[in-house]
């Protein structure tokens, strides 16, 4: 085990100084603790080190070598290997470790990333949120750092996504930015994403300048659809009207009654969470107009009272 | 160990226990991975080649000659959005210090990470949150105005706030509560009113609590266990509601067994669902969607 260690940390100490590209035959050579001389073997225990190596983070680069007769050369290009100067002061270290201390995500990864950073300064603090950890979650991050391209299925389709950014919000995160076959601004439900986003070259697309993701969802689910938006009034009773205006703003109410009901609007272009944001008051709101979606809301209810009998 | 090499070449001298102290690792690992180091370095590994580590009397620790291992490996995807995910977080807190130290390294990590702007964190702000958290530093006790939506029903408690968090995208107060006489759990959006009683917290009662993950809800044995069949449009219900069991069945359906605390969350969830979900078992449950359907219902056929 120790052995191992040692010739991780020397493979990739021999890997980022070497200013050409070494093969396989030149690292059992010089490398140790010794590859095994059994050649498929040493193969085998290589692409042990080298997954190994992924996995923590160091980027090992493959060239193929023409003077060897097109032969694999691996290196660490220091570019890629370094982190840039951060020229973090002591206190930003200590506000990083609050905030990784304060609020919890990623099993840790976040810790890990301070250790890099020059570890932990101060004291830390109690624990204060907690956000959803979604996996595609960090492979989306890395294609926004890197203006990947990423492609992806989505309830049923293939999406071609240039992201722009991740944004967390009503305890979920979306990645945001344009859809290339629809060439309009989307957002996407990250937990929603079925398998693997497979992520395009670095550089693959030009953002726009003065991006702001959080832009791409400024309102609730209900507004965020790909149905043309309409407005719809939705009466709200006394008892519920406090909470409403709390969610929806007092720019939401277009009529106050006597009883104290309120008649809120809303813009509508996801029919499915509109009704579900009602369906949440029970039976103290009511869809007023338009005629449709209260036609939609009545046999929804209707369908739901037929199939109990 | 390659997260320390790079810290003790910039900081010769530092000692064991300070390494330690600093990056939350156990002083014998350090000592081990201490012991490794100079058996590492570039071949032929002769000498001068080999990482030099000198570790003095007083623990103080000098590495030489590891010039390749200066500067930190780069951040990997996870710990990036890991630490940037955290301090946009906290800096959405209300009350945040928008142009202290945690902003100022939030900026150079973005632009190090070329995701200047990439990441948003929107935790809402919540009418009473700041005063709950005063509240919760000067242990003072409140009144509050609480709305269960579970049982959609208002009602006035007294309470010793403990702690404020948020979770699944909502603000929660920890709280003993005088009413139930137990700890509960308050969403913040429901809390109408906060006065404080005048009364200080008694000094004993402690935050019983300290993890986030097991709070939110808790089922209790006592809940009434309700199988639902949902269709494919709804397996989301699977993946996040606090489910005890999933069975495939027929067509791409699925039976959950969920632990339902109380009737109001479950009619919510059915109407939502509509005919993408029906209640297996108990028997008695089988009609809660169509006898809250009908109740709403009525209101829409009494207008019309």
């Amino acid at each position: 085990m120790t052995d191992r260690v040692e010739r991780l940390v020397n493979l990739t100490a021999t890997l980022l100084d070497t200013r050409r590209p070494l093969t396989l035959d030149d690292l059992a050579e010089r490398l140790e603790p010794a590859y095994p001389s059994d050649k498929a073997a040493q193969r085998r225990a290589f692409e042990r080190d080298k997954e190994t190596l992924r996995d923590l983070g160091v980027p090992i680069t493959i060239e193929t070598i023409d003077a060897l007769g097109g032969e694999q050369g691996y290196r660490i290009r220091p570019e890629d290997y370094y982190l840039p100067e951060l020229a973090l002061a002591a206190e930003e270290r200590a506000a990083l470790h609050v905030a990784v201390t304060a609020v919890r995500l990623f099993g840790g990864a976040g810790r890990e990333g301070l250790r890099k950073l020059g570890g932990f300064e101060g004291t830390g603090a109690a624990p204060l949120a907690h956000l959803e950890s979604t996996p595609a979650l960090a492979e989306l991050f890395d294609a926004v750092a890197k203006r990947r391209v990423v492609t992806f299925e989505y309830r049923g389709e293939t999406r071609r996504l240039e992201p722009y950014g991740v944004v967390h919000r009503f305890g979920h995160w979306y990645v945001v930015g344009r859809d290339q076959d629809r060439e309009a601004p989307r957002a996407f439900r990250v937990e929603r994403i079925e398998g693997e986003p497979s992520a395009g070259d670095a550089g693959g697309f030009v953002p726009p300048p003065e991006v702001d993701p959080a832009e791409y969802l400024r309102a609730d689910p209900m507004t965020y659809g790909e149905e043309e938006p309409v407005e719809a009034h939705v009466l709200v009773d006394a008892t519920r009207a406090a909470w409403v205006i709390d969610e929806l703003g007092d720019d939401a109410v277009v009529e106050r009654r006597d009883d104290e009901a309120i008649v809120v609007a809303l813009s509508v272009a996801n029919r499915a969470a509109f009704r579900t944001w009602v369906l949440n008051l029970l039976e103290h709101a009511e869809v007023l107009e338009p005629l449709d979606l209260r036609a939609e809301m009545i046999e929804w209810l209707r369908d739901l009272v037929a199939r109990a009998k | 160990m390659l997260s320390l090499v790079p810290w003790i070449l910039a900081h010769p001298g530092v000692t064991i226990p300070e390494l330690a102290a600093r990056f939350e690792i156990d002083e014998r690992q350090i000592e081990r991975d201490l012991e490794l180091l100079p058996m590492c370095g570039l071949p032929p590994y002769t000498a001068d080649r080999l990482i030099d580590v000198w570790v003095a009397d007083d623990g103080a620790v000098t590495v030489r000659l590891a010039e390749y291992f200066e500067r930190p490996l780069r951040l990997t995807p996870a710990e990036g959005i890991g630490l940037v995910a955290a301090g946009r977080a906290l800096l959405a807190v209300p009350g945040a210090d928008q142009r202290g130290p945690l902003a100022t390294a939030l900026e150079k990590l973005e632009d190090a990470l070329g995701a200047r702007g990439g990441v948003a964190v929107d935790v809402g702000d919540t009418g009473e949150l700041e005063r709950l958290q005063e509240a919760v530093a000067a242990r003072q006790q409140l009144e509050i105005d609480y709305f269960s939506f579970a049982r959609d029903e208002m009602t006035t408690r007294v309470v010793d706030p403990m702690r404020v968090f948020h979770a699944f995208g909502e603000w929660y107060l920890g709280a003993y509560c005088h009413r139930a006489e137990a700890d509960r759990l308050f969403r913040v959006d429901r809390i109408r009113a906060v006065r404080p009683t005048g009364e200080a917290i008694a000094p004993e009662r402690a935050d019983a609590s300290d993890e986030l993950d097991d709070v939110v809800y808790t089922p209790s044995p006592d809940d009434l266990r309700v199988t639902l069949r949902v269709g494919p449009e709804a397996a989301w219900v699977a993946e996040e509601l606090p489910v005890e069991s999933v069975t495939p069945r027929a067509k791409g359906r699925v039976d959950v067994v969920l632990p339902v605390s109380a009737v109001g969350f479950l009619e919510r969830l059915l109407l939502g669902l509509g005919s993408d979900a029906e209640v297996v078992a108990p028997r008695e449950a089988r009609s809660i969607a169509a006898d809250a359907a009908s109740r709403v219902l009525e209101r829409y056929e009494r207008a019309s």
